[in-house]
């Protein structure tokens, strides 16, 4: 354990290691994340227009709906909440404070970028297929 | 639903060990990006060399199965490009976003919005895109066991020296 409570890098990447044959022995699940933001997409866009997503090729091989790696993404967040708070660790925070020394503490700012990295970073992993 | 409980649970822990290696911080993404705080190559490392070995053994065994995913050049290479030019914007990558709202980092909010948002462009763009893009190159769905044509029990050991290698240098450098 380093001074400030951080657990080393290794151990506990270790541990996820471990986790994750876990996951892949006992209920046959790799670890991903990027395919519940599709469902997500689909499930809002259901809201709108269930025919017209009933008919996109991509919502028929991903199927809108909550499974198992769903549960998996809402599950790291509530891990993480869990963690940080035990911890004293949770801090309400808009601007990262590495962004806040080059960019300034716009939390407008901020936002408007994160979510274009997030549109473009969204786009390239279901491009590649990570 | 047992999958989802099991699903809940795994996410949970996961959650717990990112948050306790300090791996799903703004700061820690963009440091390794920067290539001045290799902490996250750390932990995916040894995730990595764990799991490979793991899930390796339980398949020859005949208690699990690989989830081989089609190696097509032009999508994987365009796609790696805007996922890492849309991770260094953002700050952190799908899973972590999820983490880093846990620990009341509001500006994943934004970032997890606009990953619905590019989910659901991309929706829209796949029949072009695999008109195009998805016939670049494509070797269907193989490992780098396959493509040498030797036992994967010949590359782990090679991989595995290689990332200790990696990690050694990161500790001699300080990263």
């Amino acid at each position: 354990m380093k001074p400030n409570g951080a657990w080393n890098p290794y151990v506990a990447g270790g541990l996820a290691g471990l986790l994750g044959v876990l996951s892949v022995l006992l209920v046959g699940q790799f670890f991903g994340a990027s395919t519940s933001f599709v469902r997500t997409a689909g499930m809002i866009e259901q809201v709108f227009g269930p025919e017209r997503v009933a008919e996109m090729d991509y919502f028929i091989r991903v199927v809108p709906q909550i499974d198992w790696q769903w549960m998996f993404v809402f599950g790291i967040l509530l891990g993480s909440l869990v963690s940080s708070l035990t911890s004293g660790t949770f801090r309400w925070q808009t601007v990262p404070d590495m962004w806040a020394r080059s960019f300034g503490h716009t939390p407008v700012k901020r936002g408007v970028v994160a979510f274009c990295g997030g549109v473009v970073a969204m786009f390239g992993a279901r491009l590649a297929d990570g | 639903m047992t999958t989802l409980i099991y699903g809940l649970v795994t996410g949970f822990l996961f959650g717990f060990l990112l948050q306790k290696a300090r791996v799903i911080r703004y700061e820690k993404q963009l440091g390794a990006l920067r290539l001045q705080d290799m902490t996250i190559i750390k932990f995916m490392g040894s995730s990595i060399l764990v799991g490979m070995v793991g899930v390796y053994l339980f398949y020859d065994l005949g208690m699990a199965e690989l989830s081989i995913k089609d190696m097509i050049t032009g999508p994987v290479i365009i796609g790696g490009i805007l996922f890492g030019l849309g991770w260094g914007l953002l700050g952190y990558c799908p899973g972590t976003s999820a983490g880093a709202l846990g620990e009341g980092r509001v500006d994943a909010f934004w970032g997890i919005l606009g990953m619905i948002t590019g989910a659901a462009l991309f929706a829209e763009a796949y029949p072009w895109l695999m008109r195009t893009v998805y016939t670049w190159g494509d070797f269907g769905k193989v490992t780098v066991p396959q493509m040498l044509g030797i036992n994967h029990w010949l590359v782990i050991p090679v991989v595995i020296v290689l990332v200790v290698l990696i990690f050694r240098w990161f500790e001699k450098k300080g990263l």
